[in-house]
């Protein structure tokens, strides 16, 4: 370790030192950007994982993704083609897009064989098979390839390839063979040609050739065509360059040696990451955790008699120089950084690569130090630096002693990869036989003659293969993608321009309006409302309804921020129990209290040692009660559970405190709740936008929603997403609680909204999981309007049992012939069952977002795949500021939610979290696979098993300049839509015209179908089937 | 007595047979059919022969009862008789046995439940339940076996099951790596307990437990060897529980045997593998008796387990790891129990913390929901129960020890560098002779293998 050391440090002076650190904790920054950017699991925010590559084009952003985090960019190409062969993808959407991609480059000749345009049809078309020269050499030998044309060739191309061969053969190979070499544009490698000619007549029977049978023939063809394919290829460039050499000692030492110097030193990190990060969970706090990551560890491993291994014999000297030369942090990544000999250029993508080994752990550190706000052990700031420090210590260790150990190198660091490199063997890109091969394949499919074929130079011979080598895999797959949405995008546009043709009206007097969340979730419920009962009216808004705040229920131990993520609350909300049940409340919170401090007692008692062994040895068996009764009837235990905890828990009988006395808001007693004014503000905000501000209905009722579920650690992720991975009830009953206040219904009127002394709001709260839908302070509702309440009731719980009966069409546990109640008991019983991993299908499938007047889209079909956000472009302003506002919030939060299902469908492992079989909870932040991993970011396999990974299409009611405007005007928009990370369609406000943002501008959608299937119901339609469905009308 | 008899022995059949049905079923329909049973049919076999196992050895311990025997013992014939040994296949049921079959069968079925929904569509739904069968019959075979052969084919049944669900998620590496070290873990115990038994054999020519652990019903046997024998035969199956039940200096496979599904975690580890050393070390407590030394070694291998579990217990920041030292802590115990003699008491702790424990595996994913549940029922942020010891202790001493307790105790580098390391160099001292000898003989490259090319990159698809 020491011998570099003693070497004299490059002498610097000190303002060049501060350049130096300057750039390198600039150089910090910037890697830490590509860091997973997932907070928290107890508040799970969908986000883009790509987000740090938006300012490229989703192309380019995955393809580079895919190089730096080693994942997949898109699905494989066997999947495409298995997409292609099952009808997803037609075959004239891969011209269509195909065309569209080449733009005036597709009719471009290639030598005489054909055109760009089919040349690379016939490579997106038919399997070409590729593979390792083993692989291959193994396939050409054991399968018959060189026996038969392949089969998808058609008769007419198969007839004419080996008629002409056998013509050639005939007339001008033999007849030359003995005279003179054959006509080749190269004599060496004529003559070459020539004598491979007369060796296969040889070998095939030259003297009973006027005999060969066809099939005979056919094998001679293709031997013959093999060869002029090899002989063709021989001795070409390359025109791909090798990918780019890795730039990590660790990655060359692991190609020179195979010896992995990352498990080990991960080992001694996830341990120490998660000490450090805890949120409570253990119960031994790290030592000095105050101090940051660096000085922490420092105090840890300098002690001596520590890890005995032998890698890691030098650490606590090497921890106690930089204390004693009072190093800092960032120092010494400088010092390491040298020491390794990387070069200052290098060292963005040097740090970038090696911060991203650990990405979870170390994103998770970035993500806590910057919102410390969001958890309860906040960390300092610098904490991903410090932790970056160390792991360059201990790989310098770890390097050198897998060094001489595998290597045998003794030499300074800065020479490892050097000498690494030497060590590594190298293969050139691709072999004679994978590039022969590929044109061997293609000239059976595209008819290339065997004859024309060998006439060609070599320059010829090397802008075919380049042309073939140029249409990459990863481009293929881009294209197959490309068609992949075609199709989806074709079917919805379709759809939507026949279905908005409908009359716009509204219905005059509505039974009741209801109001819910944009989540797509929601889009059955709607329709099933709608469909029960045609005379109710349905709305949508972001789930928060614009309320943003921290709210503190009845039992409730602290306040949750209600809003999306961006957003951080300025107003206090609690919950109070009516004044005549206090006492009942006190006592039952003290009941609760006791019960809750026995409960932890308990369980921490169970896991010490005396504690652990009274319980077990005492009550153990009786655990297995609950065990027994859990696992086997999981709904039936979750009911009596329920009417044993109906004992101690909080009186129902309660109102929120919305409104708050002090002039400022905070959390104190006065300060708690909006002003009268806020409070109308946000009323006239939500109805504006919701386009709701006449026609009142004698009930309206506001949702908000959230999941139910257990042993979910990811049970955030499937809340609701604008109230920022929370459940949304409050928010829907402070909406009501605030509409119903006279007072604001007075002030609402000289703004224009004018609503009826009759018209009751309604708060109450949807569970996707177990679709349950509460209404809260029914207690209130005059007797007057007791009727129209219990008949909405009864249609909500028809809704309710008809939305679980579509959403268990998904669910291949639940049969397909259940009845509508019977489905809600099987939600219910998901939801409550211990060994569920998909209690809901959350946002899965999700790929479209509608921003317009529901009337446009009531009656469609669509399958719970489309966020519907209601606007009224009708009551807009000139300058659009509502849809600019609406807007502003849906496009990230579902363009988020959407890229995020994306990622984590196309490399589960990769981008998402894999399967949650394995998940553990740690540090009270996320999950690992297992009891040491990384920590795992993205969404697990069971919740994105059914999603189809196509990018969102918004379709907004608006004209071509309002969009372009608030493209301008919004970056975040504009960037998302110029950079193809969302699809953007227009609906014309009065009519049926549709425009789609393409090769920058609006252009005019054609629709390609007339016809829209019908149906009388949504469950005729859907009944019976399990994968993802077209688009309908419904008719009932 | 002859009709009791009878019943007696196809209940026992019963109890045997239906896992090994199940074993055979499942197992071979996997070799044989084209597409692997569906997860409906998988999971009815297996809850059939659970029901059947159950049902029989419920009614066994019911007649053993009322007809007060104390010793059912079963014999499936001798299958190898030659003068200087024989092996018999026998089972034996008494105070024992019965609640521990009991047991694996109601933990068995019970995650058999659960896994049938955890597993739903899970690529490996079949592999898994294959090898839960065989683990299944493992246990059963060592809990009820009557000779130390049957119980050495138990016991490897439940190695191998283990080990291959460790690394169920072959696909990744370190489930593999994990699976790997559990299994060479496994393996020593193994090759301990099968020592002991060639010992046993030669002490007494016979592997059957009444021969050298006398005839008397369980806890009564007297064994039939000397102190010194007992103290060399005690020490082999020591170490081969230490491996079993992760004792120290094993306990490192643990916390990496998480890495299957977590169904597998919670019976196979959390609540049934990890006891079956302190079953072995109660099947044999009479050889126990024999030697105050040995008694005195396995009470401090049990508290020097127990304290160190707790110890990184203590600082465990996820939630199966800190389960699994809990668990590690509770068996510690239980092996000291043993070595005190209290053996009724090691059995009751054995029943109660595995079916406590295994309720919290099962429950370990839904501990952030539990926590918020607990927080707002007490109103604050849950406090944090530091134990009395941490304030006695010196600063450098606490530093000291939060290091030791987060490493793990530094069991598995000792492992790594201090027996494996040796071991392979050893190895690879004698494969560089071979190789050297073997050139010299052939006058070149004489290995084969060397010569053999990997496949390169499957990068193909990123190109």
């Amino acid at each position: 370790m020491h011998d570099t050391l003693t070497e004299p440090p490059p002498v610097v002076s000190a303002s060049d030192r501060e350049t130096l650190l300057h750039n390198l904790q600039h150089a910090i920054d910037h890697a830490g950007h590509l860091l997973p950017a997932q907070g928290p699991i107890t508040v799970f925010i969908h986000h883009n994982t790509l987000h740090a590559f938006e300012d490229l084009t989703f192309d380019e952003a995955v393809q580079k993704g895919s190089r730096i985090f080693g994942c997949q960019p898109y699905l494989s190409k066997e999947r495409y083609r298995a997409e292609l062969a099952r009808g997803r993808i037609l075959p004239g959407d891969l011209r269509t897009v195909l065309r569209d991609d080449l733009g005036a480059r597709a009719d471009e000749p290639i030598l005489s064989v054909g055109t760009r345009f089919d040349l690379r049809l016939a490579m997106l078309e038919n399997r070409l098979h590729s593979g390792p020269d083993a692989e291959l050499r193994w396939f050409i030998a054991e399968t018959d390839a060189l026996r038969h044309i392949r089969q998808e060739v058609p008769a007419a191309t198969r007839s004419a390839l080996i008629g002409k061969t056998r013509h050639w053969i005939m007339r001008d190979v033999r007849g030359s063979t003995r005279n003179h070499p054959l006509l080749a544009a190269d004599p060496k490698s004529g003559r070459r040609i020539h004598e491979m000619l007369a060796d296969l007549l040889r070998h095939f029977g030259e003297s009973s050739i006027e005999t060969w049978n066809d099939e005979t023939w056919e094998a001679f063809t293709l031997q013959v065509l093999w060869r002029v394919c090899r002989e063709g290829v021989h001795g070409l460039h390359n025109f791909t360059p090798p990918p780019p050499e890795s730039i990590r000692h660790r990655d060359l030492l692991l190609r020179a040696t195979t010896v992995d110097i990352d498990p080990q030193i991960h080992e001694i990190l996830i341990r120490v990451c998660a000490s450090f990060l805890d949120q409570g969970f253990s119960n031994w706090r790290m030592p000095h955790r105050a101090l940051g990551f660096y000085r922490a560890f420092m105090i840890l491993y300098e002690q001596p008699n520590g890890p005995p291994d032998t890698w890691l014999e030098d650490l606590p000297k090497e921890l106690k120089r930089l204390g004693d030369n009072n190093i800092g942090p960032l120092e010494s990544i400088l010092e390491s950084l040298q020491e390794l000999g990387v070069a200052e250029a290098e060292w963005e993508e040097y740090l970038a690569s090696t911060l991203l080994a650990l990405r979870g752990w170390a994103g998770m550190l970035l993500q806590i130090e910057t919102r410390g706000d969001r958890v309860t052990h906040p960390i300092p700031e610098g904490s991903m630096l410090e932790f970056l420090a160390i792991r360059l210590v201990l790989e310098r260790l770890a390097l050198r002693h897998a060094a001489a150990e595998a290597l045998d190198f003794k030499g300074p660091l800065s020479q490892l990869r050097h000498a690494a490199k030497s060590r590594i063997e190298k293969h050139p890109p691709l072999s004679i036989d994978q590039r022969a091969f590929q044109v061997f394949q293609l000239a059976q499919i595209l008819g290339w003659l065997p004859e024309d074929l060998h006439r060609l130079t070599k320059p010829e011979w090397s802008k075919l293969v380049e042309e073939i080598e140029a249409f990459s895999v990863m481009e293929r797959r881009r294209l197959f993608h490309q068609a992949y949405e075609f199709r989806f995008h074709t079917q919805t546009l379709d759809a939507l321009s026949i279905q908005s043709r409908r009359s716009t009206d509204r219905i005059p007097t509505a039974k009741f309006q209801a109001i819910f969340c944009l989540d797509e979730r929601e889009e059955s419920f709607r329709r099933h409302l709608e469909e029960i009962a045609p005379d109710v009216e349905t709305y949508s808004t972001a789930g928060f309804y614009s309320i943003a705040m921290y709210y503190k229920g009845l039992a409730d131990a602290h306040f949750v921020p209600l809003c999306p993520v961006v957003i951080r609350p300025q107003h206090w909300v609690v919950e109070n129990v009516a004044d005549s049940l206090e006492q009942t409340s006190r006592q039952r919170a003290k009941a609760r209290r006791l019960l809750g401090n026995a409960t932890h007692q308990f369980h921490v008692g169970t896991r010490g040692f005396a504690g652990g062994a009274l319980l077990a040895a005492g009550v153990g068996v009786l655990a297995s009660i609950p065990l027994l009764a859990r696992i086997l009837f999981p709904r039936l235990t979750a009911n009596i559970r329920r009417s044993a905890s109906g004992l101690v828990r909080a009186p129902q009988l309660t109102e929120l405190q919305l409104e708050r006395s002090e002039s400022t808001p905070g959390p104190e007693a006065a300060s708690i709740g909006f002003s009268l004014a806020e409070m109308t503000n946000i009323a006239e905000k939500v109805l504006r936008e919701i386009g709701l501000i006449e026609k009142f209905a004698r009930l309206v009722i506001s949702l908000g929603h959230g999941s139910n579920s257990l042993n979910n650690p990811h049970k955030s992720a499937y809340d609701c997403g604008a109230c920022g991975g929370t459940p949304g009830g409050p928010n829907g009953r402070a909406f009501a609680q605030i509409l119903n206040d006279p007072r604001v219904r007075e002030l609402l009127v000289p703004r224009g909204i004018n609503i009826p002394e009759d018209t009751i709001f309604i708060g109450g709260f949807h569970n996707t999981c177990n679709d349950e839908v509460t209404l809260f302070d029914t207690g209130s509702i005059p007797e007057t309007h007791r009727k129209d309440f219990e008949e909405a009731t009864r249609i909500i719980s028809d809704t309710c049992d008809r939305n679980a009966h579509e959403r268990c069409r998904r669910f291949i546990s639940a049969p397909l012939t259940m009845s509508f109640p019977n489905a809600r008991r099987h939600v219910e019983g998901r939801a409550e069952d211990l060994a569920q991993t998909r209690p809901e299908c959350g946002h899965a499938s999700n790929a479209i977002c509608i921003i317009g007047r529901r009337s446009r889209t009531q009656g469609l079909y669509l399958d719970r795949r489309a966020f519907l956000t209601s606007y009224d472009p009708t009551q807009d302003d000139a300058e659009s500021s509502i849809l600019a506002r609406i807007m502003g919030a849906a496009v990230p939060v579902c363009a988020g939610i959407n890229l995020e299902y994306y990622f984590s469908y196309v490399d589960s492992y990769g981008w998402g979290s894999g399967t949650k079989l394995p998940h553990n909870v740690s540090a009270l932040l996320g999950v690992m696979d297992g009891a040491a991993s990384d920590l795992r970011t993205g969404l697990p396999w069971q919740m994105v098993e059914i999603h189809e990974p196509v990018r969102l299409l918004f379709v907004v009611e608006a004209t071509p300049q309002t969009m372009l405007q608030l493209m301008d005007r919004n970056p975040v928009i504009g960037k998302l839509v110029r950079h193809d990370w969302i699809k953007m369609a227009l609906l014309d406000p009065n009519s049926s015209r549709i425009q789609i943002f393409r090769h920058g501008e609006f252009q005019d959608y054609q629709p390609q179908s007339s016809e829209l299937p019908k149906a009388a119901s949504s469950t005729d339609w859907y009944r019976g089937w399990r994968e993802n469905l077209s688009f309908a009308a419904i008719e009932g | 007595m002859l009709s009791y008899d009878l019943i007696f022995h196809l209940l026992g059949l019963c109890v045997v047979g239906a896992p090994a049905v199940l074993f055979a079923t499942l197992g071979l329909s996997t070799l044989l059919r084209q597409r692997p049973l569906t997860e409906r049919t998988i999971s009815r076999c297996s809850q059939t022969a659970i029901v059947i196992g159950l049902i029989a050895s419920v009614a066994i311990l019911g007649m053993m009862l009322g007809l007060g025997r104390r010793h059912v013992p079963i014999n499936l014939g001798t299958w190898v008789h030659i003068p200087d040994y024989h092996f018999v296949v026998k089972f034996e049921f008494d105070r024992l046995s019965v609640p521990f079959a009991i047991l694996t069968f109601v933990l068995c079925g019970t995650i058999g439940a659960f896994a049938s929904r955890y597993m739903h569509r899970e690529p490996g739904y079949n592999r898994f339940f294959v090898l839960y069968s065989l683990f299944l019959l493992g246990m059963i075979v060592t809990s009820l076996s009557g000779t130390i052969e049957t119980l050495f084919s138990g016991w490897e049944m439940v190695g191998l099951s283990s080990a291959l669900l460790v690394a169920f998620f072959h696909e990744r590496p370190a489930p593999v790596r994990n699976g790997l070290r559990v299994w060479v873990v496994y393996r020593f115990s193994d090759a301990a307990l099968l020592i002991a038994s060639v010992v046993l054999h030669h002490l007494v020519s016979g592997g059957d437990f009444d021969k050298f652990l006398g005839t008397a019903p369980w806890p009564d046997g007297k064994a039939a060897i000397s102190g010194y024998e007992a103290l060399l035969v005690g020490l082999l199956l020591l170490a081969a529980a230490a491996g079993k039940s992760a004792l120290v200096p094993f306990s490192g496979w643990l916390p990496r045997a998480m890495e299957g599904p977590t169904p597998s975690s919670a019976v196979f580890y959390g609540a049934l593998s990890v006891h079956l050393g302190a079953f072995l070390l109660l099947r044999v407590s009479p050889i126990l008796q024999l030697s105050p030394l040995l008694c005195v070694v396995v009470v401090l291998l049990g508290l020097t387990t127990a304290v160190y579990a707790a110890l990184a217990g203590h600082a465990q920041t996820d939630i199966k790891s800190a389960l699994c030292f809990a668990s590690l802590t509770q068996v510690g115990i239980i092996v000291a129990e043993i070595g005190l003699g209290l053996r009724y008491i090691a059995l009751v702790h054995i029943l109660g913390h595995a079916c406590l424990r295994t309720l919290q595996f099962v429950r370990a994913p839904t501990l952030l929901q539990d926590r918020r549940i607990l927080e707002n029922a007490i109103g604050e942020r849950l406090p944090r129960m530091p134990g009395f010891w941490e304030r006695m202790l010196s600063e450098r001493t606490r530093i000291w020890l939060y290091r030791f307790a987060i490493e793990r105790g530094y069991l598995d580098s000792f492992l790594n560098d201090y027996i494996v390391a040796p071991f392979r160099r050893v190895f690879t001292w004698c494969d560089g002779m071979e190789r050297r000898s073997t050139d010299l003989l052939t006058g070149g490259k004489s290995r084969e293998s060397d010569r053999a090319e990997t496949a390169s990159g499957p990068l193909e698809e990123l190109l």
